[in-house]
């Protein structure tokens, strides 16, 4: 089974893979959104704003009763690892993902696709992942200090106890990024394959059940995502924990 | 090193999806999600503006109802007061009229009363003078066949001066 996004072609040594693609189509999905709201931008909302708010307010709210006074800066992060890790598995379930074959003199036979879940590629979801754990520590040393986030890690009270639960914390840390990628990894690359099964297997009917529930795998790993996230930031920006 | 050939774990592209992440945080955060705040702020200001302007507007009519009951109470009392007056004032008026239309039939009597004996004297009168005429008539178609034209004289004129003495009585 091939885990490797395709290589369509390289810009100055860059390597364009089909997910590199379909990461970019994401970002100008994210984009026009963003101009279109932001032009039409009112106190009653149309059907584009009213959608964008929902999601927007959903994450302030929950992150408020969540972070309590932590929310303003721990919202903006939540809502965008959801909105571009939402927007990028559904834009996967569109016809012509993994369908639309790219041709070029470098492949001999069929081809590859041109576009592939953005999502589907480690070096995607490791990306969002490391910069959630990144972000979450950046947060912590700016808004609890410098002491006491190394506090959280290597402390002498009660001693060694509380010094063996710092360097568990230390390593439940750093697999951190390690769970959070490979889990979107494997649910999106896991469910492209199924639905690619269910093609061979009859492309009339079959995949339409497993394309649904793709759907809301693809809904709910970005709430997971985000959420644990959230919660995660939460944790490490409050001296209570 | 097997573990990142197998699942196309590559640098440039890690490292560019890095970058074009926190573009589009960038993005999101700057260009959506500070403008929403603001509408969301604007909304709760405006809300709650709403909301207070409906309570003192439940207040301002709950006074209204309160002032339209005193003017109700008010105006009842002031409609009873002059229906009271105004029927009293129609109960004078009517025994003043009353009283009027007797003294003025009273009048009309008396004027009718006092014509009537004025009447009654130049009707006397007449008749008396009637009277005369027709006895004197009489008398001197009596008479004549009697006396003589001197006596005659003599008698009407002694007639004629008892019954001028008996009007003038």
């Amino acid at each position: 089974m091939q885990m490797v996004p395709d290589v369509l072609f390289s810009i100055m040594g860059f390597p364009v893979t089909n997910t590199v693609v379909a990461t970019l189509i994401t970002d100008i999905v994210i984009v026009a959104l963003v101009v279109v709201v932001g032009k039409s931008i009112a106190i009653r909302p149309g059907n584009i704003q009213n959608a964008v708010e929902m999601v927007v307010d959903y994450f302030s709210e929950m992150t408020e009763s969540t972070a309590g006074k932590n929310a303003g800066f721990i919202y903006p992060w939540v809502a965008s690892f959801f909105l571009f890790i939402v927007i990028s598995n559904l834009l996967a379930q569109f016809p012509g993902f993994e369908t639309i074959r790219f041709y070029s003199t470098t492949f001999c036979g069929e081809g590859v696709p041109l576009l592939k879940a953005a999502t589907s590629d480690l070096n995607l979801t490791l990306a969002i992942a490391v910069m959630s754990v990144v972000i979450t520590h950046y947060l912590s040393v700016k808004h609890m200090g410098i002491k006491a986030y190394f506090t959280k890690f290597i402390t002498l009270k009660m001693f060694p106890i509380f010094l063996f639960v710092g360097i568990l914390e230390l390593v439940n840390e750093l697999t951190k990024f390690i769970s959070f990628a490979f889990r979107l990894f494997g649910n999106i690359f896991a469910g492209e394959k199924v639905v690619m099964a269910m093609y061979d297997l009859c492309p009339i009917g079959l995949p339409l059940p497993f394309i649904g529930l793709e759907i809301m795998v693809a809904i709910i790993q970005a709430v997971v995502f985000s959420i644990l996230t959230m919660v995660f930031m939460h944790i490490m920006t409050d001296k209570s924990h | 090193m097997e573990i990142v050939q197998k699942f196309g774990l590559e640098t440039k592209l890690f490292l560019f999806q890095v970058v074009n992440f926190l573009f589009i945080a960038f993005v999101l955060k700057f260009f959506l999600y500070t403008p929403l705040k603001k509408i969301f702020d604007e909304r709760k200001h405006k809300i709650a503006q709403s909301l207070q302007d409906a309570e003192s507007a439940k207040l301002a009519l709950a006074n209204a109802k309160e002032e339209q009951i005193k003017i109700l109470a008010n105006a009842r009392n002031s409609a009873d007061r002059l229906t009271t007056s105004v029927k009293i004032s129609i109960e004078e008026a009517q025994r003043e009229a009353s009283l009027k239309a007797k003294q003025c039939s009273q009048q009309i009597i008396q004027e009718a009363k006092d014509q009537a004996a004025v009447e009654f004297k130049n009707i006397n009168k007449q008749i008396g003078k009637m009277s005369v005429d027709v006895s004197g008539k009489i008398i001197s178609k009596v008479l004549s066949d009697l006396f003589t034209d001197d006596e005659k004289q003599k008698l009407m004129s002694r007639a004629l001066e008892k019954i001028d003495e008996k009007i003038a009585n």
